[in-house]
């Protein structure tokens, strides 16, 4: 008998999480790590301009104000994105409605994710009523069309005093798209929860005596966690592209550059052969688009439970 | 299972095939067709004449409707002559009683309101009928302001309305003093006070008679069906897309003029004087928002004439402000024309900050650089506003630029603004100026003045917003400064001079908020003046008045550039009168070649 | 099976009700008093009340049977939406806007379906090589580029530059004239994603068990494509398919405002430009009640065809 214990290899595996495994996998994709590389880099450019504003460095780069030239140059070694109207630097515009583009969908995504994952979660918790209402409630707003929702959402908010608090440019444009698309986020992580709530683990978990609170915080929440982040990096796309829409119906930063602005000034400015603003808002919103999704994408992948035999 | 569901998408979609397919297509737009094309960037709210203030439903009723009198076409400066009326009216010494003889044989167009569809004679009655519909309060008439408290028993009238419960429980036989029909062809108006202006007011298309068949058989959807007497008759609208007239087969007649001003038979414009009119078989406005398509359209001879829009600008007039030599060479040519108008950044005289702070208001007008505003958003067209009152009025001031209200200098400015410091007691906070639209050209607009304020060290925050929000809240008072522009609608300066005038403001819209009581009594004198040299001089006074108030910066005055293609005969711009296409005729043959002739010269 | 429609068919009241709930907070309530506006410049107090009493805004809004509640879901149930601004009744305005917007949605429509479909089928072919991520790389970076540039960017060069068709609506135009540009540049954007999503759908089924037993038997992918995956795969591609065609009568809104398209999707710009509440309200809700009966519709289709799709 002990000859044949002797024999077998005792193998101990580490344990893996599903993040670590995935995060593991995740770096193998060199193309995403890219797409990361890049992401970041915008969100640094964002961050350095915020502070760059709030101490008031007056670093060249964040001074978009300042005429560089006369107006509407095209580009070349000396303007390297061209001027605008006022002779402004184009390049310089372009970083800041960096700034402009991304605290749209930053916060947006805020939103939605503080509204859609509680009630995601209680939904599918606590089933029964409350779960009943909310499912109304989110199967109402998706029955109306993603745009008509905003556009009326953005149309009535704008420049309204609601409860005591005065809503301004930007502050309806985050209340518009976030209060329309916390739905898809609401949906998914209504439907994790209500898989994993009969889950051992929890049953376990109740079993001991841990509030419903608990539960829904340690146990459930982190384990679907990966589906928002998901979610939100695909997400956070839709939502620069929205900007540059309702920036064209006239909602939105007016007073300072945004992607959306650029695009929306050539409509006139293309008559006269002035391309390059809305080519640089452009390539701008290109990259971190196509960073964020195929980012997002290689993502989701390794975070797939079931590829995880690969 | 599948199949079905296969079928029923299939059967669907062919359904929306077919609407789609028959949904099409009325009127092949040929350019040998003699029908002037022309554009327009607003839509037409709607074709009756009790409730028309915006300019794109004026352009296009005037063809349909015709008024007592109207401005002649060729001479300056504008004068008004009969149209519907046999002549001038007989105005009595007290000038409260207008006489208006009407002219016999007029015909309302063919429409199925009248029996057997056909149009009855006009009679004096219908423009009465006209004056009470404005006064009826049930159809909310945006046009009430301009007869309100004017003409006897009018008022006494509209108030009787008030009491009714319904539209149909109106009665229009209710006697009104001041408008009585002596006879079918006299007309005997009645004014509580002296309106030298009047016969202007008479030009206007709300002024039209209307059919009291007309009025009864589509109530509230008249907005579509007008029936009037004009040259032209409504063929099709399609609502916020294109508008078409057609000529009116059983038009009275009128001729075309045979004097006008020196340089018009030069011109060209006294080629058909005599002539009957109209000369065209009807007109087509297309509604086209976005200026590029529109301009395409114009180079492609699709659209006969054109405003130059400001981003193609360049393309069209060279830095001599003449046409480009690829214009010429397409045979296009230009018409210049100022038109009676001012655009302005204006102050809310009510509000805390600036109300009571003259320093600070002139500071603001030393601090705009008006001459770079009118070079970078009208391609330098426009003049600079030394004052209110444009060029084009009788009584503006030749010696108004002296005062140098229009003076650009930081220096002045920042010294201005210590002065206002002072007055405030502290330093002048955060400034707000509303814009009345969100597009690219406002916010170029906003970004400008911006500068403007920040070089001389204040600091300002631009509202954007869409015009019927701008309008609430102008009205409101909450805005503390706005940009706007006014435009004369009569060549007197009455026009520009009302709004200013403090009780019509509080009873009507809101603006500057201005209250002067010296200005007020002037006002109240120059009301009653008929037009005479010592009105011309009081008008004056109350512009100085005003400007050393500074309740505004006046920026500019419009110059309008607009292009023609040398088919389009007979085209003078004219800045008052509405329904001109009875004048224009075109050479058809010569815009059906136009596009192989735009092949060659390419 | 009747059960289960029946109960369906109830569940679409509440949702309906909600949304005219919804538009009434948001048109009645929180947008405030429009009378104002719709008064326009020079308006007195006496023309403001009248038009209050003509829109019924003067009546109490929630707790009497005349409500303006009450009568906002009765005139919703009748499809009276009442006149828009400019005095023109709103149904008239949908009922005129419907063909233009369809004849550019619905050309479209079956451009990017039929399209994506088969380009998704040849990519199921390649998958996992070269061309297959290329095409992947392709629908992404379409999906990154912003709508309106794509927009711009063809009506700059094929109508403006190259003059290939016309820039903007007119009314002498036919359809085939006017509507080919904003089309064209409808598929090119469409089918980034569907593609995506379609590839998906097929790889998904591609890497089931009975694909692979399908393989194993040594069936060609052709045959394995057509005679299975195909079949699976056409439940997610329908249901996508088919909750589109709501969306194909709101029109294009961008489209039809840069080509000068007189459809609903302008009618919307104007609307939202011109703070039209009428019309938003009534476009809402019919966009509303068509995405309901669109979604009961794929989910009884589902329940007939998928015998795993539960009933409850």
């Amino acid at each position: 008998m002990t000859d044949v214990v002797k024999d077998k290899k005792i193998v101990a595996v580490k344990g893996t999480s599903l993040w670590k495994d995935g995060l593991r996998r995740l770096k193998h994709r060199k193309f995403a790590m890219v797409c990361l590389v890049i992401i970041l880099a915008y969100f640094a450019v964002t961050a350095f301009v915020y502070v760059a504003e709030f101490f008031n460095w007056q670093i060249r780069a964040v001074m978009w104000t300042e005429e560089v030239g006369p107006s509407y140059q095209p580009p070349d070694v000396k303007y390297v994105f061209g001027t605008d109207i006022f002779g402004q630097s184009v390049l310089r515009k372009t970083i800041y409605g960096a700034k402009t583009s991304i605290t749209v969908a930053l916060c947006a995504s805020l939103i939605s994710i503080l509204i859609g994952v509680p009630l995601g979660a209680i939904a599918g918790y606590f089933r029964g009523v409350v779960d009943e209402i909310i499912v109304w409630i989110y199967s109402t707003l998706s029955s109306i069309p993603y745009i008509l929702l905003i556009l009326a959402f953005a149309v009535v908010l704008r420049d309204r005093t609601l409860f005591g608090f005065r809503l301004t440019g930007m502050v309806t444009v985050y209340l518009a798209i976030g209060l329309t698309s916390w739905v898809g986020i609401c949906r998914l992580i209504r439907g994790e929860i209500i898989k994993h709530k009969d889950r051992e683990y929890v049953l376990a978990a109740r079993s001991y005596g841990s509030s419903n609170a608990r539960i829904i915080f340690k146990q459930l929440l982190p384990n679907v966690f990966h589906l928002v982040i998901i979610d939100f990096s695909l997400r956070f796309v839709s939502f620069i592209h929205a900007e540059v829409i309702l920036s064209f119906l006239g909602l939105g930063e007016a007073d300072k550059p945004s992607w959306g602005a650029m695009i929306n000034d050539a409509r006139i400015e293309l008559a006269r052969g002035v391309w390059w603003q809305m080519a640089a808002a452009t390539v701008a919103i290109f990259f971190i688009s196509l960073a964020l999704n195929i980012f997002g994408d290689a993502l989701r992948d390794s975070l797939d439970p079931k590829l995880r035999m690969q | 299972m599948l199949k079905k569901v296969f079928l029923f998408i299939t059967i669907l979609s062919s359904c929306l095939f077919l609407i789609v397919g028959c949904g099409k297509d009325d009127g092949e737009q040929t350019s040998s067709d003699n029908v002037i094309h022309t554009a327009l960037t607003g839509k037409i709210t709607g074709l009756d004449p009790a409730n028309m203030r915006d300019w794109s439903s004026g352009v296009v009723a005037g063809n349909i409707f015709e008024t007592l009198y109207q401005y002649h076409y060729l001479k300056r400066p504008y004068e008004a002559i009969p149209l519907l009326a046999e002549s001038m009216p007989i105005i009595s010494d007290d000038g409260l009683t207008y006489t208006i003889k009407i002219k016999q044989g007029v015909l309302f167009h063919d429409d199925k309101c009248f029996p057997d569809g056909r149009g009855r004679e006009l009679v004096a009655e219908d423009f009465i009928y006209a004056l009470k519909r404005i006064a009826n309060i049930k159809n909310i008439s945006q046009n009430w302001s301009m007869f309100d408290n004017k003409i006897l028993g009018l008022d006494e009238f509209r108030e009787y309305t008030k009491t009714c419960k319904t539209r149909d429980e109106v009665d229009y036989s209710w006697q009104v003093e001041g408008l009585k029909a002596v006879d079918d062809y006299t007309l005997v108006i009645k004014f509580k006070r002296r309106w030298p202006q009047f016969i202007y007011i008479l030009t206007d298309p709300s002024t039209t008679a209307i059919a009291k068949e007309a009025d009864d058989m589509y109530g509230k959807d008249i907005i579509a069906h007008p029936v009037g007497t004009g040259p032209f008759k409504l063929k099709t609208w399609h609502r916020g897309s294109y508008i078409e007239l057609v000529r009116n087969p059983k038009f009275r007649g009128e001729l075309y003029p045979s004097e006008g001003e020196p340089g018009d038979e030069e011109a060209g414009y006294l080629d058909d004087a005599g002539k009957p009119m109209p000369f065209v078989d009807g007109i087509t406005w297309s509604i086209i928002a976005e200026q590029q398509p529109a301009w395409l359209l114009f180079m492609n001879g699709q659209i006969d004439s054109k405003a130059i829009p400001k981003d193609n600008f360049g393309e069209a007039i060279d830095s001599s402000m003449e046409l480009t030599d690829q214009m010429e060479a397409l045979n296009i040519r230009l018409e210049k024309f100022s038109d009676p108008s001012t655009y302005f950044v204006g102050f809310n005289m009510e509000d805390q900050l600036l109300g009571n702070n003259k320093p600070l208001r002139r500071a603001i007008s030393y601090a705009v650089d008006r001459k770079r505003f009118i070079d970078l958003f009208s391609n330098n067209r426009n003049i600079v506003a030394d004052g209110f009152l444009p060029p084009l009025m009788a009584s503006y001031n030749p010696e108004i630029k002296k005062k140098g209200y229009a003076e650009y200098s930081n220096e002045k400015a920042k010294q201005l603004i210590e002065e206002a410091e002072i007055i405030n007691k502290g330093k002048i906070p955060l400034l707000k100026l509303g814009m009345p639209g969100t597009g690219t050209s406002y916010r170029q607009m906003g970004q400008f003045l911006k500068k403007c304020f920040n070089d001389v060290g204040l600091e300002v925050e631009m509202l954007y917003m869409d015009w019927p929000t701008y309008l609430e809240k102008k009205n409101s008072k909450s805005l503390q400064m706005f940009v706007s522009g006014w435009i004369a609608t009569v060549p007197d300066a009455r026009d520009f001079l009302e709004i200013f005038y403090s009780p019509y403001w509080k009873a009507g819209t809101k603006s500057f908020n201005y209250y002067n009581p010296q200005f007020d009594k002037l006002f109240e004198q120059v009301e009653v003046m008929p037009d005479s040299g010592e009105r011309r001089e009081l008008y004056r006074r109350m512009e100085m008045v005003v400007m050393d108030d500074c309740p505004a910066v006046f920026i500019n005055h419009r110059v309008s550039y607009v292009l023609k293609h040398s088919w389009y005969k007979n085209y003078k711009p004219h800045v008052f009168q509405y329904g001109l296409a009875k004048y224009r005729r075109l050479d058809c043959a010569e815009r059906a070649n136009y596009k192989q002739f735009l092949k060659k010269v390419k | 099976m009747t059960a289960y429609i029946i109960r369906r068919l109830f569940y679409t009241v509440p949702i309906v009700a909600g949304v005219l709930l919804l538009t009434f907070v948001l048109f009645n309530l929180v947008g405030g008093d429009i009378s104002l506006e719709i008064a326009g410049k020079n308006a007195t107090q006496e023309t403001i009340d009248e038009i209050r009493h003509e829109y019924g805004l003067d009546k109490p809004l929630f707790l009497s049977l005349d409500s303006q509640f009450v009568n906002h879901f009765k005139n919703a149930l009748v499809f009276d939406f009442g006149r828009a601004r400019d005095r023109e009744p709103v149904i008239d305005k949908i009922k005129r806007g419907i063909a233009p917007s369809l004849s550019i949605t619905v050309p479209m429509f079956f451009g990017v379906v039929f399209i994506s479909v088969s380009l998704a089928l040849l990519v199921a072919f390649v998958r996992g090589s070269a061309w297959d991520s290329l095409t992947l790389f392709i629908c992404v970076a379409g999906m990154s580029i912003p709508y309106l540039s794509f927009i711009l960017f063809g009506q700059y060069f094929f109508a403006y530059k190259w003059g290939f068709f016309p820039i903007y609506y007119t009314p002498g135009l036919s359809l085939y004239e006017y509507a080919a540009l904003p089309v064209l540049i409808g598929i090119v954007t469409g089918i980034g994603s569907n593609l995506r999503f379609y590839r998906t759908v097929m790889l998904d089924e591609m890497k089931s068990d009975y694909v692979r037993t399908a393989f194993a038997k040594g069936l060609s992918t052709r045959k394995v494509l057509f005679k299975h995956v195909l079949k699976n795969a056409m439940i997610p591609i329908i249901t996508r398919v088919v909750l589109a065609i709501p969306y194909l009568f709101l029109g294009s809104l961008l489209l039809e405002r840069f080509f000068g398209i007189p459809g609903l999707g302008y009618l919307m710009i104007e609307a939202i430009g011109s703070r039209d509440y009428f019309i938003i309200n009534a476009m809402t809700y019919i966009s509303a009640i068509l995405f309901v009966l669109f979604n009961l519709t794929t989910d009884i289709c589902y329940a007939l065809v998928d015998p795993r799709v539960s009933l409850d």
